[in-house]
């Protein structure tokens, strides 16, 4: 059965500090399976953001225990992680995030030239098919900070994929979006979680995103409050 | 792989804002540029310096310092209750010049710093010429070895420094002195050495050495001449001088010579400390201006790059979040500073050729110069070169350590 799980967090908790001592997260313990489609939802404040950036790797300031692909993340330094993340983690942010001197196609590569397993000829190709997979293959060239809004969140989405990552995170990745491009980073979740068998964690406010998903995660106040498992996913 | 990505985010980084990486390469121009004029300056004022100082002053000298002290003869002679009385004691015996004058020589010559030996036979003499007359010093001269220690005939104005070789009644006399006895070429001179031997020479030549004290006191003639004028065989000599490869080192060289030697030798830093004081000093001021310089464009690019940081913060935290380590952003950002050290350090040691080139050519008529002085060492612009990228490399590390060390997590949510 552990071979299936794809995440698991052991008793998580976080302080924030600033301006008085507070326990954002209170012992959260819970796991994800592989091929997952999980979605994180409450109301704001509750933690939910906070809790995916411990689960990204990013936030190494908690108590607990964090384990991805079987792999105990507690210990390692921050190099360690950031070569982690590069292989195992995709991320999409509310805002796109990208980095506005490259060019769209070169923002969907960098992960990948990190990485380094590949050719750069490979890669290349590779960036062309996700950005033709999202609709995005006329703005290969253009500088990131010449696309339209659902454009640059698309080639953040693209980015987070590049990698073949076992998980992909998202920060309310549709937050910024309108109804037909939430449609259609929906849909492309979804076809991860059950094509290529990537768990997705997804922080959201959209209630249509959450219900459509395989497993809601509701935080309130830093606690877990419940969690519904509303389609069987994949396997 | 993994370096050459980085380094095309640093080129990224360099051409999307060229107007500041402009302004960052020419802090560096222009601190390395300063410092290469700098060093040129004043390598070339100390060479200047030095080539008018050793116009007449040997690197080593060897010369007999006169007699022992003799004040008191019968010291360590005398037992406690014996009381002598001497009255006006005077010496009877006394050799000046050097004996074995050839030995000396050549021994001076086998020196593998040795670049030249010369012998000399100085006379203080009285120059006269009517009823004019000049306390001053008659030097005999080896004609051609003068001239290849001290290029004595480059400062002959009037007249032909070769001449001296063949002319046993000439002379060639200071340009102050000539004025002082109104005096010109082809004129008589009459000569009273210290033991009342009085000759008359003919004036073939004037040389001046801007050094008022010489052209005032000195004159020259051939050292066969000198010696039939003290009525001393062909083996006398009082001076025998010795340039070195190195003068700095001449000291040593008079340290080493000192024990193979029955007779004073002198390095001219021994006789001539106020020479030596002021060339260090002026590298001194040198050295402390440059650094300054560098200093100053340092803080600049340190600035520059600051700002780079801070204005890259949110895409540095993409980075990090993306997976690239502290590492790679702190190489990401040192490229950079790297590039804009080794592209003004290159444009600097040109910028800097330029002006001191265009310096040298400022008119300066003073002490036998012509124009501004001037030096062209390999080694000042390689300096610069090296400093200017220990500089851009401390200006850029601590702005990219700061960079490799933001949280992702706190820039990215705010």
């Amino acid at each position: 059965m552990t071979t299936n799980i794809a995440l698991r967090a052991t008793n998580i908790s976080k302080f924030f500090y600033q301006p008085e001592k507070f326990k954002v997260l209170k012992d959260v313990s819970f796991d994800v399976q592989k091929g997952e489609f999980l979605t994180l939802i409450g109301k704001s404040g509750s933690g939910k953001s906070t809790l995916l950036y411990v689960l990204s790797t990013m936030d190494t300031d908690f108590e607990g225990e964090l384990e991805i692909n079987g792999v105990s993340l507690k210990h390692k330094t921050q190099n360690e992680l950031s070569a982690f993340r590069n292989e195992h983690i995709g991320f999409v942010f509310q805002f796109h995030y990208l980095l506005t001197e490259f060019s769209a196609l070169q923002n969907v590569m960098l992960p990948a030239l990190k990485l380094g397993k590949k050719s750069k000829e490979e890669i290349e190709h590779k960036a062309y098919e996700h950005l033709e997979m999202l609709d995005l293959k006329q703005q290969a060239l253009k500088p990131a900070n010449r696309l339209s809004g659902g454009q640059q969140q698309r080639v953040a989405i693209a980015r987070a994929l590049i990698n073949d990552p076992s998980i992909i995170m998202g920060d309310e990745p549709t937050g910024n979006l309108d109804s037909k491009n939430t449609k259609v980073v929906f849909d492309i979740f979804k076809q991860l979680a059950r094509q290529n068998g990537q768990t997705i964690i997804a922080v959201t406010h959209d209630d249509d995103f959450a219900l459509n998903s395989d497993r809601v995660i509701e935080l309130s106040d830093g606690c877990l409050l419940s969690s519904h498992t509303l389609h069987k996913h994949g396997f | 792989m993994l370096s050459s990505t980085n380094n095309s985010i640093s080129a990224v980084h360099l051409t999307s804002n060229i107007r500041q990486t402009i302004v960052a390469v020419l802090s560096v121009t222009f601190g390395i540029s300063m410092y290469v004029f700098m060093n040129s300056f004043m390598t070339g004022v100390n060479k200047s310096q030095s080539d008018l100082a050793f116009s007449t002053l040997a690197h080593v000298r060897v010369y007999n310092d006169g007699p022992k002290d003799n004040t008191n003869l019968l010291s360590g002679h005398l037992s406690n209750n014996q009381l002598v009385n001497i009255r006006n004691a005077k010496l009877i015996q006394y050799t000046d010049g050097i004996k074995n004058t050839k030995g000396i020589i050549a021994l001076l010559q086998h020196q593998p710093e040795a670049t030249g030996v010369a012998a000399q036979v100085n006379i203080n003499v009285f120059f006269r010429a009517g009823a004019t007359k000049v306390n001053g010093i008659l030097s005999g001269v080896e004609v051609e070895n003068e001239n290849r220690l001290f290029g004595t005939a480059k400062f002959v104005t009037q007249g032909n420094w070769g001449n001296l070789q063949y002319r046993t009644d000439g002379v060639i006399i200071g340009s102050g002195l000539a004025k002082n006895l109104s005096l010109k070429v082809n004129d008589n001179l009459n000569v009273l050495t210290g033991d009342g031997v009085s000759k008359n020479f003919k004036i073939i030549g004037i040389f001046e050495t801007s050094i008022a004290g010489v052209d005032k006191t000195k004159a020259y003639l051939n050292i066969a001449s000198a010696r039939q004028l003290l009525l001393k065989n062909q083996d006398y000599v009082t001076d025998i001088m010795m340039n070195v490869k190195d003068y700095n080192l001449s000291s040593i060289v008079a340290k080493k010579l000192a024990p193979q030697i029955p007779y004073k030798v002198e390095s001219w830093q021994m006789a001539n400390g106020q020479l030596e004081a002021g060339s260090s000093l002026r590298d001194i001021i040198a050295k402390a201006v440059s650094l300054t310089i560098l200093l100053v464009a340092g803080f600049g690019i340190y600035n520059i790059m600051n700002m780079t940081v801070n204005q890259k913060i949110r895409e540095i935290a993409i980075l990090k979040a993306m997976g690239f380590s502290g590492t790679d952003v702190t190489q990401i950002f040192l490229t950079q500073a790297l590039v804009i050290g080794c592209v003004g350090g290159l444009a600097g040691m040109m910028l800097g050729y330029l002006v001191a080139d265009a310096v040298n050519h400022i008119p300066f008529k003073i002490a036998g110069l012509s124009t501004l002085p001037m030096a062209y060492e390999q080694k000042d612009y390689v300096m610069a070169f090296v400093f200017g990228i220990i500089t851009t490399f401390i200006a850029g590390y601590l702005p990219a350590r700061k960079a490799s060390k933001i949280d992702p997590v706190t820039i990215i949510r705010g």
